[in-house]
């Protein structure tokens, strides 16, 4: 099933910051779509809930070295 | 801001600053490299180069990180062309170039604020990509293994879209120049700066920019912070304003001026009541900077230069709507109508950098 999560981010320094948060879309098997804001520090993740999870989403981004607040 | 200064900009403040931002960007351009590299050799040296792969692929990669950077200093010159036709189509008076370099100082400060973490609200003064340019680039970041050397060409190019905050500075300032090829020197010299930087950080590791984002934003937000109160007092001081920070300054470097009556002579052959005030325009401001000149009487300003090349020749006073740009060797005599007692009559270069004040008294 589709699912959609908007997760606060703590650690974006710079509009890349956004860039490379986004590139989830392209790490993890299942991310639909990714569309991080360093304006309002939000980043938007729809996936596919068979194939990944909130958590797994959740691991890649602080192994990204950024932190859901 | 001349020429050198936004060369030494660039080379300092500016290659770290635009490496946070766009080495990640290069890095990407890079991988696409390294990967074909990789392919191409054999099974055991894919693994040891896979463990090390700046060490397997050096000279290979030096070629890419040239291409990228040659395309970046070729857009941002071009866009410095644009920005500074952009300025003059403005046409702008002292008054409106003086709202600019305010605007431009209120926008460095907020970056700085940004880069410092201040607040949230601050996060609004960099300019974000939309998200379909953000994709495609990303995108074409990692699919360089085609085509080896078009790939960091483009993304060299497209840097212009996401200019990091120096650079955003820099951008204003060429706008705020108004000479589409003093604005062009402007950006080709700010990003010649930060080409060695951004050279020898994207050669030996594709890892350090997020690092040095992280060490030295601080140091990069200090400084630009710095500029920003240089560039509002530069507003300012062009806006008529008496007294300027900058202008302390520039008299503390130049030794202390004593404030008097300074090269006030009748002139010669003319009516006896009229003054000529003599200034002397050097690189580095204006000599004397605290003029006291008599009031009600026709006066004559006559600058002198020689071997000149700063701003400095661009000379306005912009109560008056005087604006006129000097030799950088000769005389040139503007001559103003008679002050009332109390004027404080300022004048500057075109920039608010440097300048002074007439004062006009009965005497």
């Amino acid at each position: 099933m589709k699912k959609k999560i908007t997760l606060q981010i703590h650690g974006m320094e710079c509009p890349n910051c956004a860039m490379k948060l986004e590139s989830i879309e392209d790490r993890l098997k299942g991310v639909l779509r990714a569309e991080a804001s360093y304006h309002k520090a939000l980043l938007t993740v729809e996936f596919q809930d068979e194939l990944t999870s909130e958590e797994a989403i959740r691991a890649e981004i602080a192994r990204l070295g950024y932190q859901v607040v | 801001m001349n020429i050198l200064l936004a060369f030494v900009t660039g080379l300092t403040t500016g290659g770290l600053s635009c490496l946070a931002v766009q080495g990640g960007l290069l890095a990407s351009s890079l991988a696409g490299q390294i990967e074909k590299d990789l392919q191409q050799s054999t099974a055991q040296s894919r693994k040891r180069s896979r463990q090390n792969p700046s060490a397997g692929s050096k000279p290979q990669l030096a070629r890419p990180i040239l291409v990228f950077l040659l395309a970046k200093l070729v857009a941002y010159t071009i866009l410095g062309l644009f920005l500074g036709w952009a300025g003059q189509l403005l046409q702008l008076s002292p008054y409106m170039r003086a709202f600019l370099l305010i605007a431009v100082g209120i926008f460095m400060l907020g970056s700085a604020l940004r880069m410092l973490n201040v607040h949230p609200i601050f996060r609004y003064f960099a300019f974000e990509p939309p998200p379909a340019l953000r994709r495609w680039l990303r995108r074409k970041a990692g699919s360089g293994a085609d085509s080896p050397l078009l790939t960091p060409a483009l993304l060299g190019a497209v840097t212009v879209l996401i200019p990091c905050g120096v650079t955003q500075v820099m951008m204003a300032a060429a706008l705020a120049t108004g000479d589409p090829l003093q604005s062009a020197a402007l950006m080709f010299a700010f990003t010649l700066g930060t080409s060695p930087l951004f050279f020898a950080v994207a050669y030996f590791t594709t890892q350090i920019g997020a690092r040095l984002e992280r060490y030295f934003m601080r140091f990069v937000a200090i400084v630009v912070l710095l500029l920003a109160i240089v560039t509002i007092d530069s507003g300012i001081a062009l806006a008529g304003s008496p007294v300027s920070l900058t202008r302390w300054f520039n008299q503390q470097l130049m030794g202390n001026v004593q404030p008097g009556l300074v090269d006030y002579q009748p002139l010669e052959g003319g009516n006896s009541t009229d003054q000529v005030i003599t200034i002397r325009v050097q690189n580095y401001g204006y000599e004397p900077t605290f003029i006291r000149a008599e009031a009600g009487v026709p006066t004559r300003l006559r600058l002198i230069s020689k071997d000149v090349y700063s701003c400095a020749l661009a000379f306005t006073v912009p109560s008056l709507g005087i604006q006129e740009l000097l030799k950088p060797t000769g005389i040139t005599e503007i001559e103003i109508q008679p002050q009332q007692e109390g004027t404080r009559l300022a004048f500057s270069c075109s920039m608010g950098m440097y300048g002074g004040v007439i004062l006009f008294e009965d005497m």
